[in-house]
């Protein structure tokens, strides 16, 4: 509990950190929001009245804190470009991003895993070799040509779907998840190469040890030494690289929005920085920032469940 | 005893000294002016006169690939310079001399390190706009975090070996000890902290550029090309195939290279 306890006091922490890092770059920025809404033409006294109004005035501290309160609240203030309020712009937009992270995450565990303890234990032989050549082409290609080939392979080619034809996940949520795979495909193989590999020599490590042989010993086959002892012992040093290509792969399917068409955060992200519209800006980035810091400390106490020596020492173990 | 090729060395060695090699001659000669548009050469397939064919205007995309190789080297190159730079001095000053400045520092080095570099390169980006110096400053700063962590390590593992005792007791001063005792002796980090930072500033360049905010047109960098291309896939998917291969190469170089050295260090 104590533990948990100190985590949860860094979170918070973190996330105050960088949401007032965000808040502090778009405050300081040249340029006078109240100006930029009413034109060089307004007059000084109802520019000052709209910065009065629009709490430009008070220090900022004060600024801050109001800010934060009211994005905890949910009120995630107002676009320049749009006059509308930011909540209602990324609140039906937030989910496809999040899914789509969500959905190459699975890969990542689904396809790494086996892969990854099939070639450790079959270390040095033709298949781990396949493997590790395949690796290394596949961390060197970017989410983004990925998608593209796919697009030319499995939308042209194959005619498997048709590019750009996204299917919403309010008419129907079959076509939205299948739409979505091989988005999450693209997002997710760069990061299955990196996962086989470390998970791989993780693996090969714990291989040698001796609770390994004993299990052996008793008439154990394989396949359930390595699933059932071995998996366990070898994510440990997995789980927070798997955290970090979480947040990796947030970021990633912004891009990767973009070449499949794809209405989720990414393209108001991106229009947003074109026009200049900071609130938004401002509000999409912290928002991914606290999704990532909560993963984060997700990870923290899957930590110490899979690993209780941290619990009691009160530290990880690298 | 067999010999043992290093197949990551050798390819890797291969593969970068190739890409360098193209850079360098996209500097001096391309075979067509990367700009010139010729309508009658739109969508022109592969033939020795072009070798990569052309794109929607008619411009030829080797020379576009041989000079956008090179503005995505300069840009990861300008990137990691900055990043490795202001890495070094954070990670020193906070490494060496500890104190509230290292707390309060790490503490914010460990926020920034909850976000993905895109995303911080975004924030800066959306702040300076966008073309290749911006997009150079805002990723130089995305991994300064990164790198002054490392950095920082490193300091610490190594401010209390006896070379640095001696030094001090020789009457070196603070900053000979941090630089020229210390630094030289974390070479071996540095260098795969470099190598790998600069695959990922090539890749986070030309995942900029791609999204339209990075290098300006008509600059041509294999990001923007592969964005340009994205319109024209099912016409002519040679406009993407090409700059996205080159890019593939230029990376695989890049990691079989950093995955070599990495084995040399640990054997």
């Amino acid at each position: 509990m104590k533990y948990i306890g100190k985590k949860l006091v860094t979170m918070i922490g973190t996330l105050l950190v960088v949401s007032f890092l965000v808040f502090l770059a778009f405050s300081v920025i040249p340029g006078d929001p109240a100006l930029a809404k009413l034109g060089t033409e307004a007059t000084p006294e109802r520019l000052e009245s709209l910065r009065e109004q629009m709490g430009l005035n008070a220090p900022l501290l004060e600024r801050y804190g109001n800010w934060i309160l009211s994005f905890v609240k949910g009120d995630m203030g107002t676009s320049y470009s749009y006059s509308m309020p930011v909540r209602s712009m990324i609140g039906d937009k937030l989910p496809i991003t999040i899914t789509l992270t969500c959905m190459a995450f699975i890969f990542v565990i689904l396809i790494s895993l086996p892969v990854a303890l099939f070639t450790a234990s079959h270390a040095g032989k033709a298949p781990d070799r396949l493997v590790y050549t395949f690796n290394q082409i596949m961390m060197s290609v970017p989410p983004f040509f990925a998608g593209l080939l796919f697009t030319i392979v499995f939308g042209m080619l194959l005619k498997w779907f048709v590019p750009g034809d996204f299917v919403s996940y309010t008419s129907s949520i079959g076509g939205f998840l299948r739409y979505l795979i091989l988005p999450a495909l693209a997002i997710a193989l760069p990061k299955i190469a990196m996962c086989v590999k470390l998970l791989r020599s993780s693996v090969v490590m714990e291989l040698k040890t001796d609770y390994v042989r004993t299990a052996l010993s008793r008439g154990n086959n394989m396949k359930s030494v390595l699933y059932q002892h071995i998996l366990k012992n070898a994510l440990i040093p997995v789980i927070t690289f798997l955290g970090m290509t979480l947040a990796d792969m947030i970021a990633g399917s912004i891009i990767i929005e973009q070449v499949f068409n794809i209405p989720g955060l990414g393209r108001i992200l991106l229009t947003s920085i074109s026009n200049r519209d900071y609130p938004v800006v401002e509000a999409i980035i912290v928002l991914l920032a606290f999704v990532i810091i909560v993963i984060n400390f997700g990870v923290d106490l899957l930590y110490q469940i899979v690993d209780p020596r941290i619990r009691i020492s009160g530290k990880e173990q690298s | 005893m067999k010999k043992q090729y290093d197949y990551n060395l050798i390819i890797g060695a291969v593969l970068t000294v190739t890409m360098l090699f193209l850079i360098l001659l996209g500097c001096f000669y391309t075979p067509y002016d990367p700009d010139a548009m010729d309508s009658a050469a739109k969508f022109a397939g592969v033939s020795l006169k072009h070798l990569m064919g052309c794109d929607q205007f008619g411009r030829d995309i080797f020379s576009r690939v041989l000079v956008g190789l090179g503005t995505t080297f300069y840009v990861a190159f300008g990137t990691v310079c900055i990043g490795t730079f202001a890495g070094i001095i954070l990670g020193a000053v906070t490494g060496f001399f500890g104190g509230v400045v290292d707390e309060i520092l790490m503490r914010i080095t460990d926020a920034l390190f909850a976000i993905p570099s895109i995303l911080l390169a975004l924030v800066v980006i959306s702040l300076f706009g966008s073309g290749a110096w911006q997009v150079m400053l805002s990723l130089g700063i995305a991994f300064v975090p990164s790198f002054a962590r490392i950095v920082r390590g490193e300091f610490l593992r190594l401010k209390d070996m006896d070379y640095v005792q001696s030094a001090r007791l020789a009457g070196a001063g603070k900053m000979r000890i941090m630089f020229v005792h210390i630094l030289p002796n974390m070479r071996a980090v540095l260098l795969s902290t470099i190598m790998i930072g600069f695959n990922n500033a090539v890749l986070a360049e030309a995942g900029l550029s791609f999204l339209g905010i990075g290098v300006q047109p008509p600059q041509s960098s294999l990001g923007r090309m592969l964005s340009e291309a994205q319109g024209y896939i099912f016409s002519a998917p040679g406009c993407a195939l090409f700059p996205g291969i080159v890019l593939v190469l230029f990376v695989l170089g890049f990691v079989l290279l950093a995955e070599a050295f990495q084995e040399r260090k640990t054997v």
